[in-house]
């Protein structure tokens, strides 16, 4: 050992430089992309700065109502894609087939690179226009759906167990589809006959006239299915990852105390994973406000502050791709669509900030219960 | 080993040079102009451009339009010499380019552009009164409307039941500031009406919908929408067409500007010189028209040719 220490001694310096420089590089990648991030929070400030000293009484853009509109369009996308995705997230961890299972994964990644403007497109110009002439038959199977699959749950469990065999549990996903093909048809052929009970004949009027609720075309409950679509694979995907994550030995311990799967779900997996899901939604809510193309294409873009999900909407998003190219660099209405981007970049910074903060809480977590996540 | 280097560089600066200086004596002037500006005006250049080429085959038009905002800066800076614009600069766009240049820029009047208030092709209304229309659109109504009008109802009988649905430009662009400026007596825009990123994307909305109303370029207008006619206190008609624009009596419309950076005293460089002339030509005024732009009358072109010292007998 001691004969060949000056070379071994030279050579370990050398490889610890190398470590050394390495170590300094990534460092300095990291810190650098944490400070371009910042560098654009404190280029937006400045640039909408000297709205400060702007002289009252010239044009304000109505932030409030693009920040509504940003609220609205998002809330409405995580009432579409939660119950969907944690659903579906809740199935594949824990009642799936493995061989569907890594079937699905993959086709629902898919589905997340779908370009919002794919989706804004579809929404924007085939979906509305549908949905406008065919409201009563959206209404139909939004009223339709949900309790056509509890049926197809009740149905199973009446049939006797032979039957039961030939549709198991983990292949729901596969024999559920052509029931729900089933129960959309019938909703969609009954909805002439729902809509002359319930409403009198139309819907739209008696939206308007009854309820005085305005219908536009593209409107917040089209943005929220379009873009409820593409926030469904990210929510889904981490959703599905926190689930799975939770140590086995829990489960197994749930159910070999008498525990029922239910049971286990509900009072073992679900409440410790629940910050990982509560950071999945959260996630889910950032891409939601963050988006652009999908509510620029559907939202009509009109800069109202309702309840109303038939009504058109204006987000920060939106409103700043189509105006910034041709403000006036440096005018009050530069200035505006500035501190508009700084609202944004505020908004979505927070909720990844606080979703990320909870993972990693999340994974300590399961770390100390003996899991390998 | 610097110095073949350096004298080829000069050789080729020499030859450029020398290719510049006969191709302008040559009437033939080659090179490529670079412009920078509105969007509205993209056809239009880019079809002026054509013609140019075929023309003055060694001459290239540059074109990006990125919207009238573009052209100022591009001009201050140096960038480009020639900037398209739906509006006029804006008193601070002016003093910003003096400030680095020392003269103001050339404006020139190059084509008209109407506003036109269209609805779906089967919708029966023929015209609306100014009033009218500031009521439609507006919060504050000071054309002078008694009552805001938000129901096709109150406009007659015999139109679509429901709501009037609203379509127009974003509110950063020259289309929206102009219909605000006329139309709406410089009031307030509803915040209703569906902002639209480009004349072409309303006209698609109100063409798919029998309830829509919204203005749009006169040049973007197809069959699946109908150009309503401002209504007079007495009842005459004014139709958006050429002529009525033209003659001043369609008020809603706008001058079209090409703005250039020309020092007072010299004359023009020679690509430069050709597209002018080109633009500024009946052949040039031929393109307006068929892009469905109201092209200039003849006096303006005139005397527009005089100032730049252009030929004044038209060819």
């Amino acid at each position: 050992m001691s004969d060949a220490s000056p070379d071994t001694s030279s050579r370990r310096r050398l490889r610890q430089a190398r470590d050394r420089l390495a170590t300094a590089l990534i460092t300095a990648g990291g810190i650098g992309v944490v400070v371009a991030v910042l560098a654009i929070g404190v280029f937006l400030a400045l640039e909408a700065l000297p709205l400060l000293w702007l002289p009252s009484g010239t044009e304000t853009l109505g932030l409030s109502a693009l920040a509504w509109g940003t609220l609205e369009a998002a809330a409405w996308s995580l009432v579409i894609a939660v119950p969907l995705s944690l659903g579906a997230a809740i199935h594949s961890a824990m009642f799936m087939s493995r061989r569907l299972r890594s079937r699905l994964k993959p086709t629902l990644e898919l589905m997340e690179a779908l370009p919002g403007v794919v989706i804004g497109f579809v929404a924007g110009l085939v979906m509305a226009p549908w949905v406008e002439r065919h409201l009563g038959e959206v209404f139909a199977l939004i009223v339709l759906l949900p309790p056509g699959l509890l049926l197809a749950a009740g149905l199973r469990a009446c049939l006797p167990y032979r039957w039961q065999r030939w549709l198991p549990m983990g292949y729901a996903g596969l024999w559920l589809v052509p029931w729900l093909l089933l129960v959309m048809a019938t909703a969609l052929w009954l909805s002439p006959w729902l809509e002359v009970w319930w409403f009198g004949g139309d819907l739209r009027d008696w939206l308007e006239q009854g309820l005085g609720l305005d219908v536009a075309m593209r409107n917040a409950l089209v943005v929220g299915v379009a873009m409820g679509f593409a926030v469904i694979p990210s929510v889904y995907a981490l959703a599905e990852e926190a689930l799975s994550g939770v140590p086995s030995s829990l489960a197994e311990g749930a159910q070999a105390l008498g525990a029922t799967r239910w049971q286990t779900l509900w009072r073992v997996m679900l409440p410790a994973a629940s910050p990982g899901v509560l950071a999945a939604v959260m996630i889910g809510a950032g891409r939601a406000v963050g988006e652009t193309m999908i509510v620029l294409m559907a939202s009509g873009n009109a800069a109202l502050m309702t309840l109303n999900p038939l009504d058109g909407l204006q987000s920060l998003a939106a409103g700043i791709a189509i105006e910034l190219p041709e403000a006036d660099p440096g005018g009050a209405h530069y200035r505006w669509l500035m501190l508009a981007a700084l609202l944004l970049f505020l908004f979505t910074f927070l909720v990844n900030t606080l979703a990320e903060l909870v993972r990693t809480g999340l994974r300590r977590r399961y770390r100390q219960l003996g899991g390998n996540a | 080993m610097a110095s073949p280097v350096r004298h080829r560089l000069l050789a080729g600066l020499l030859l450029m040079a020398g290719l510049f200086v006969g191709s302008a004596m040559a009437d033939h002037p080659t090179g490529t102009l670079d412009t920078v500006g509105s969007d509205t005006m993209a056809g239009l250049m880019l079809r002026w451009g054509e013609r140019l080429a075929r023309e003055h085959p060694g001459l290239r038009l540059q074109l990006q339009a990125s919207g009238s905002a573009s052209a100022p800066p591009a001009l201050t800076a140096g960038t480009t010499r020639l900037g398209p614009m739906s509006r006029p600069m804006t008193e601070g766009e002016r003093q910003a380019f003096i400030a680095q240049h020392g003269y103001p820029p050339l404006e020139l009047v190059v084509a008209k552009d109407a506003l036109v208030v269209v609805v779906h092709r089967h919708n029966p209304l023929q015209s609306l009164s100014r009033e009218e229309l500031d009521a439609i659109f507006s919060v504050n109504r000071r054309c002078g409307g008694k009552h805001a009008i938000t129901r096709w109802q109150q406009l007659g009988k015999g139109l679509p039941e429901g709501r009037i649905r609203l379509h127009g430009r974003n509110a950063a662009s020259g289309t929206h500031g102009l219909f605000r400026r006329v139309a709406l007596c410089g009031g307030q825009f509803r915040p209703e009406v569906s902002q639209h990123p480009g004349s072409a994307a309303v006209v698609a909305a109100v063409a798919e919908d029998p309830r829509a109303l919204g203005y749009a370029g006169l040049n973007h207008l197809d069959a699946g929408v109908k150009r309503l006619a401002r209504r007079d206190a007495d009842g005459a008609l004014h139709w958006p067409d050429a002529a009525s624009v033209a003659s001043g009596d369609y008020t809603l419309a706008r001058n079209l500007y090409l703005y250039v950076n020309l020092p007072p005293g010299e004359s023009l460089p020679a690509p430069e010189r050709a597209f002018l002339e080109l633009v500024l030509s009946p052949a040039g005024q031929a393109v307006v028209e068929a892009l469905d732009f109201v092209p200039l009358p003849p006096d303006v072109m005139m005397r527009q040719r005089q100032a730049l010292g252009l030929a004044t007998s038209a060819n």
